[in-house]
């Protein structure tokens, strides 16, 4: 009896290789595949409780009272110290010897409880496949962040490309130098005079010279010519801030080491 | 009865004692180092072979192989024989182990600090010394089964069933990792690529904590606990339980360490769930420790070796109830890529690894040098300082962790990145790192105090090489095989014992790799993913040299705040071609999946030469060297040639062509930065390097492009 359920679990293990090289060779399409997945899983799951519970019931001697979940989860405690004489195995190993103490009642309950947690986790988000998997979260998180921004939008509080003017205000100027210091100043220079990035003082521009096409620039970036998007790290505001900055207060200046000009000229407003 | 005379063989557990305290001198230590260098990046004295990147590396191998090795291998040469009442197998093995071990540790440390590096964590060594580990390996396993084989005990106890599972899973992780095409004679590529790779890279970086940090010293424990305690074990039958659950569940929970990437998610699921279910197996070794503890805690007050093993035991319990709830991907989306991870791992090791290890070696030197510990006030001391050193390490650490996660991940009311700029949340944290670093200080000062102590004993105490013992030898009758008593049958067979584990772990294994083929065939390809150019391929090269994934993932999440923040979510199909994969496992830096084409040649250029012209207050160390050295243009044709026979596929004859392609897109480049006024030489590493950061990521763009 006992023989026969260790040959059956076995098979079963034996039986799931093959049927996994099967696979292997057949190359299957996608949906083919779902559904040996969503199979292999629930193999995988049963294979898992069947070995815990062989592992458990063969245990040594599991001499406790009662039979089945009593088997298990009965509630006798483990022996105090005084009495421990009576559950010394009868062999030791270089003077270690060993006490047959019941495994804790709670340590087989959250073990079979993660082991049950496993399954209908599996199942929920594999089998019947209820749950959101990564993508569907992503979209989901997605969808909500364009509502969001579709509000904004309509509210009038995003400036965008075509709504933009040139701010005078000595605040704003302010904070778009801040801007400029942190972000821009490593590849236009300190005082715009140009590094990495072109020179912003001179009269020559590569992109264009209104504030809308500032505006443009520094939001989108240009690939081809190593000018990152700036659109998810600065704000709108931000943007017009440090774009009138650069038109109001920067241009027209003439720091030391200038870069040579690049672009085309556009006679000074 | 015949009692028979015989010897135990103490000098290699002196050998390998003397070699983990002098190895665990040199691990700390570079420890300490880099954790300073976190927020002192010139540290490296402007030299190539101290960088963060190439010391990392170095600090991981020599804990986890040449101390925890060590230490492993001390207890366990030991242990065994005195609870096989037998002396080791062969001592000709027994040389070869322990000679062989050390030299490998020599070599890695050699090639790690020379940039030579497979890139895959904890298993970085090149092919040669990969052969030499598995020899090694074999040569320890045969050494130990011999023993077991020709013990004095029916039985086989407890302690060596933990060290079978270690032997034969190692054995099975190391080569099953490592297949990788050698290109030359200190270079090859992984058999695996993209998302496989990463699959076979943590299904062995996983388990090599499983079984080389965690089996071998739950084994110790088993011996070295109830011995200095002198109280018996707690429950025989918890062993058997935990012990096999342990083993069969460990293996399958490698994917949790890829949560929201680009692995499949069913894959990703079973990660999780198995890693949930090993928190009991893993709590059932913690009860069985402490619970034998009862009816001696009064001797847990004076006895520092009992104050290790209690905190040593402890330590373990904490950090397997944090990995399976680190495994929760709702956990895993805000601790990943963080310092919580390190923290994480610390626990472990200098807890559980650390402190078990310096409890076993504080009770068996006396034992070897037949004397008493010369000062167990100092043994307190140490222990004391080192308690205080893990607490000052793993606080900060969770702290700066979730601090930084959280800045990531943070949107302001218009719906921008409140901190678009990484290195912001960086610089918060920077304080935690100097507290991390001091906690680390301390623990290397209690390790210095066990070396003088230590040394102090061996002084006092005279070594005794051979040791007499006697034992009536083993009554071979077979037991009886029925119900109840069928664990006690199997644990009186060495081999079935052996096959069994064998059993038991290759089934998670294979179970999951089997899949990982189906996945080869099936992950959705995009036409417009290309294999890299032979200038890339030379920068990427250089990349894995400089081990830039230590500090920067090439694995955008798919979360809003990261796409956001670095672009597209990374997709399966966009690495099919990188053997072999480098999406990293922490994010010090920025993560580079889709950095390509989003700054200018110059910009990468400037940066190298020092981040800091265009970053103001980066921590990135500089590396000038880039600059100046010649790129390695010839092994390019064998590159090329490795890389076909894996499957990416060049034309057949490019490798002919490669070198001329590689230097029309070199020059590309340097007049690139000619025409921004750089006196760049397209001869130099740092074009190559260039050419594959622009490279990055942007295939998928072109697709998009096209549609």
């Amino acid at each position: 009896m006992r023989k026969h359920k260790i040959f059956k679990f076995l098979l079963m293990g034996i039986f799931l290789l093959l049927f996994s090289n099967s696979l292997y060779a057949e190359n299957g399409s996608h949906d083919s595949l779902s559904t040996v997945i969503q199979v292999m899983v629930a193999i995988v799951v049963f294979f898992v409780i069947i070995v815990l519970w062989l592992v458990m019931v063969y245990s040594e001697k599991n001499d406790s009272e009662g039979k089945g979940f009593k088997k298990i989860f009965g509630t006798s405690k483990p022996s105090s110290i005084e009495e421990e004489e009576k559950l010394l195995l009868d062999h030791e190993y270089d003077g270690i010897r060993e006490l047959n103490n019941r495994i804790p009642p709670w340590f087989n309950a959250i073990l079979y409880g993660t082991v049950i947690w496993a399954a209908a986790y599996m199942i929920y988000f594999h089998v019947v496949g209820s749950g959101n998997v990564q993508e569907e979260e992503y979209a989901v998180e997605m969808r909500v962040a364009a509502m969001q921004r579709e509000a904004l939008k309509s509210s009038g509080a995003l400036i965008d490309e075509n709504s933009v003017t040139v701010t005078d205000d000595e605040g704003d100027l302010k904070s778009g130098e801040e801007v400029y210091t942190k972000n821009c100043a490593a590849c236009h220079g300190t005082q715009g005079q140009g590094l990495v990035g072109p020179n912003l003082t001179d009269n020559y521009w590569i992109h264009g010279n209104d504030i809308k096409d500032l505006f443009k620039t520094i939001k989108y970036g240009v690939a081809a010519k190593g000018m990152p998007t700036w659109e998810a790290q600065l704000s709108p505001q931000d943007i017009r801030n440090v774009a009138s900055y650069i038109l109001v207060k920067l241009h027209g200046t003439n720091p030391p080491n200038p870069k040579a000009p690049e672009g085309d000229l556009y006679e000074a407003k | 009865m015949n009692v028979e005379k015989f010897k135990y063989d103490n000098y290699y557990p002196k050998l390998f004692a003397l070699a983990t305290i002098f190895w665990g001198v040199v691990a700390l230590l570079v420890g300490v180092t880099i954790a300073i260098q976190l927020y002192v990046p010139a540290l490296n004295l402007g030299i190539p072979y101290t960088t963060f990147g190439r010391l990392r590396p170095l600090h991981t191998n020599a804990a986890i192989f040449a101390f925890v090795g060590n230490a492993i291998f001390a207890g366990v040469y030991y242990s065994l024989q005195r609870i096989s009442k037998t002396r080791m197998f062969s001592d000709v093995l027994s040389k070869i182990h322990f000679w062989g071990w050390q030299l490998i540790i020599v070599a890695a440390a050699v090639t790690l600090v020379s940039g030579i590096t497979t890139s895959k964590e904890y298993a970085e060594l090149e092919w040669p010394i990969d052969i030499a580990i598995a020899v090694v390996w074999v040569v320890f396993g045969i050494n130990m089964i011999g023993t077991l084989m020709k013990r004095r005990e029916k039985h086989i106890y407890v302690a060596a069933w933990f060290y079978i599972a270690t032997f034969v899973t190692v054995a099975v992780l190391h080569i099953g990792n490592s297949i990788e095409l050698p290109v030359t004679f200190l270079k090859s590529y992984s058999v695996y690529a993209g998302v496989q790779d990463a699959l076979v890279q943590w299904w062995y970086g996983h388990n090599a904590v499983a079984f080389f940090l965690t089996t071998p010293f739950l084994g110790l424990m088993y011996y070295y606990l109830p011995k200095a305690a002198n109280r018996p074990v707690f429950s025989y039958k918890l062993s058997i339980l935990h012990f096999w659950t342990l083993i069969f569940i460990y293996i399958w929970a490698g994917p949790h360490h890829l949560l929201y990437s680009a692995l499949p998610n069913w894959a990703q699921s079973l990660g999780t769930v198995f890693s949930i279910m090993l928190w009991m197996p893993s709590w059932g070794g913690m009860l069985n420790g402490l619970l034998t503890l009862r009816g001696a805690w009064d001797k847990v007050r004076d006895d520092p070796v009992l104050k290790f093993f209690v905190i040593g035991v402890t330590a373990y319990g904490m950090s397997t109830f944090e990995g399976p709830m680190l495994s929760l991907k709702n956990v895993n989306a805000l601790a990943h890529f963080t310092d919580w991870v390190p923290a994480h791992v610390h626990v472990g090791t200098l807890g559980w690894n650390g402190f078990m290890t310096f409890g076993m070696l504080y009770w068996m030197v006396p034992k070897l040098w037949k004397t008493k510990l010369y000062s167990r006030k100092l043994a307190t001391v140490h222990f004391w300082i080192g308690t205080l050193g893990i607490v000052a390490w793993v606080i900060p650490m969770w702290w700066s962790g979730i601090t930084q996660s959280l800045m990531w991940k943070e949107f302001t009311e218009l719906g921008l990145l409140k901190y678009p700029n990484f290195l912001e949340t960086v610089l918060q944290i920077v304080p935690m790192y100097i507290i991390r670093s001091i906690g680390g200080t301390l623990y290397f000062t209690g390790l210095l105090i066990l070396v003088y102590n230590l040394y102090k004993t061996m002084k006092q105490g005279s070594f005794v090489p051979e040791e007499e013992a006697e034992a009536v030898p083993y009554d071979r009758t077979p037991e009886p095989l029925k119900y109840g008593m069928i664990h006690r049958y199997i644990e009186s067979k060495t081999l079935l014992f052996t096959a069994l584990v064998f059993l038991a772990i290759i089934v998670g294994g294979l179970v999951e790799v089997i899949p990982t083929y189906l996945v080869k065939s099936n992950i959705p390809t995009i036409a417009s993913v290309k294999p890299y150019t032979p200038l890339e391929l030379q920068g990427r090269d250089i990349y894995i040299r400089e081990a830039c994934n230590s500090c920067h993932s090439q694995l955008v999440r798919p979360f809003r705040s990261e796409v956001e923040r670095y672009g597209e979510y990374s997709k399966a199909g966009e690495f099919v071609y990188d053997h072999p994969f480098l999406w990293g496992s922490k994010r010090t830096g920025p993560d580079l999946h889709r950095v390509g084409k989003k700054y200018s040649n110059m910009w990468h250029y400037l940066h190298m030469q020092d981040p800091r012209q265009m970053s103001p207050g980066s921590l990135m160390p500089r590396y000038p060297w880039l600059l100046e050295w010649d790129m390695d243009k010839e092994s390019i044709p064998a590159k090329i040639s490795a890389m076909r026979t894996l499957g990416v596929p060049y034309p057949e004859g490019y490798e002919n062509q490669a070198i001329a392609d590689l230097e029309k897109q070199a020059n590309e480049i340097a007049n690139d930065l000619m025409q921004s006024g750089i006196d760049a030489d397209p001869n130099k590493d740092i074009i190559a390097l260039i050419a594959y950061l622009q490279r990055l990521g942007t295939d998928i763009k072109k697709e998009v492009a096209e549609k």
